[in-house]
């Protein structure tokens, strides 16, 4: 659980965030980042659908990588 | 320039080890990286990498699952939790559920969810219902129950909280007899909220090589390069091989919330015992929204193994890092990812699910 996804924000309404992470849309709260200033087009680190932290550009790419390897190796694990 | 995972396997395999070291991970999710990237059988033969307390659904206290079964069951709520709670077994007599998949397939309304934020719209989706959120997790998933509490939740919505502290289980071990391990890589995201200094207790404390990984090969390969290369030196100090969420002080915000809407209270690990100052509880602002004070108990006089992990199960030494999860005489045979007997084979962050799903065939010891 404790493994978190990269998303992209595509709009933000308050503390209410649409992200997208490879084609996939959800709705992400900016509740425990509404210290950061925050901005379309930035990188989040998801949890349990709340941000953590930003992050870059890069770091988000190489942790998609990362987490496609995953779900190539263990079918089990998609959707979880 | 970047080091490659293959340059920091270099570095490491350059390095003039000359004993055994372990290296624990507390983290489901470094595991799972870990046992993915064949990163045992890359590393020079002494230096062992044994999975801790990093899977929060295995040390959920038996008791609060058999709590969400009954209150599932007995009270017409629609109980939501995590999907690798729901095949956590409990032990229940023969003809009640063992599960809340059972309790599900027995008729209760029983929802996995994927964020609180679903919580809060089932509860506010069914305002003739009471919903009770069942959540076990450590604080990369507690701080965003907090957000939520804070956000504010309708008045149907009750807490079962199981949430966990991570560091005081590696308290606990460093300050037994035998902590069973000579470095730590901290979990990332724990890390990321809560700030790395959490874990500096480690290396000052305690003279333990501790270094912070994220969950790519090349982070985790770096923080066993660090730990390493400390224990050789003979100089200790947290590194942060995670900086790019990994900030000095985490995440203040999620911090204030965090003591906002929950306390610190000593908490029971399933198997474990009671570690000091290790879980949470609702602050008194929230107290309405506590499922154990609404609903009250549910526990049966005489239920047998209360708190226990079943029977043959070893879930609770894997859990501390006595021992690999191939030690256990049910790993892979009565206990697999398909018809799990402990909570470690359940859980996604389980070390034996996580051994077992990737084939691991190691015949490791410990000891």
């Amino acid at each position: 659980m404790c493994l978190g996804i990269p998303m992209q924000i595509v709009a933000i309404d308050g503390y209410n965030a649409r992200c997208t992470a490879k084609g996939v849309m959800r709705e992400v709260s900016l509740f425990m980042l509404q210290d950061e200033p925050i901005a379309v087009d930035d990188f989040v680190m998801v949890h349990v659908g709340y941000a953590l932290q930003k992050m870059s550009e890069l770091e988000a790419r190489s942790t998609w990588e990362l987490l496609d390897e995953m779900l190539a190796y263990d079918p089990d694990m998609q959707g979880t | 320039m970047m080091l490659t995972a293959k340059d920091w396997l270099e570095k490491i395999r350059a390095l003039p080890l000359t004993r055994r070291v372990r290296i624990m991970n507390v983290c489901g999710g470094h595991e799972r990286s870990i046992t993915m990237a064949g990163l045992r059988g890359a590393l020079p033969q002494n230096v062992e990498l044994i999975p801790g307390p990093g899977c929060p659904v295995c040390v959920c206290p038996e008791e609060d699952v058999y709590h969400a079964i009954q209150l599932a069951m007995h009270a017409g709520v629609i109980l939501v939790a995590f999907g690798d709670m729901l095949r956590v077994p409990v032990n229940a007599p023969k003809a009640e559920p063992r599960s809340l998949e059972q309790a599900k397939a027995a008729g209760a309304d029983i929802r996995p969810i994927s964020s609180p934020q679903e919580a809060v719209s089932i509860a506010r989706e069914n305002p003739e219902r009471q919903v009770v959120f069942f959540v076990a997790g450590f604080e990369t998933t507690t701080a965003p129950v907090a957000a939520m509490l804070l956000e504010g939740i309708p008045d149907n919505l009750f807490l079962l909280l199981s949430c966990r502290l991570t560091w005081p289980a590696v308290a606990m071990l460093l300050d037994g007899e035998l902590p069973g391990f000579d470095a730590l890589i901290a979990p990332g995201h724990v890390a990321t909220v809560m700030g790395p200094e959490e874990w500096s207790f480690v290396t000052e404390q305690h003279a333990i090589p501790a270094a912070v990984a994220g969950f790519a090969p090349v982070s985790l390969l770096a923080a066993i390069y660090s730990v390493l290369r400390q224990l050789l030196e003979g100089e200790c100090f947290l590194d942060n091989c995670y900086p790019e969420v990994v900030r000095p002080g985490g995440n203040a915000a999620a911090q204030k919330q965090l003591q906002q809407a929950l306390n610190v209270v000593d908490a029971n690990w399933r198997g474990i015992g009671i570690i000091p100052a290790s879980g949470f509880a609702l602050a008194s602002r929230f107290e309405g929204h506590d499922a154990r004070k609404h609903f009250g108990g549910f526990e049966v006089e005489g239920r047998k193994r209360v708190g226990e992990m079943p029977p043959g199960c070893d879930c609770a030494r894997v859990v501390l890092g006595k021992i690999y999860p191939n030690e256990c005489k049910l790993f892979g045979t009565a206990c697999t990812p398909r018809t799990p007997v402990g909570p470690c084979m359940v859980s996604d962050e389980g070390a034996c699910r996580i051994w077992r799903a990737s084939g691991v065939k190691v015949p490791s010891t410990i000891e």
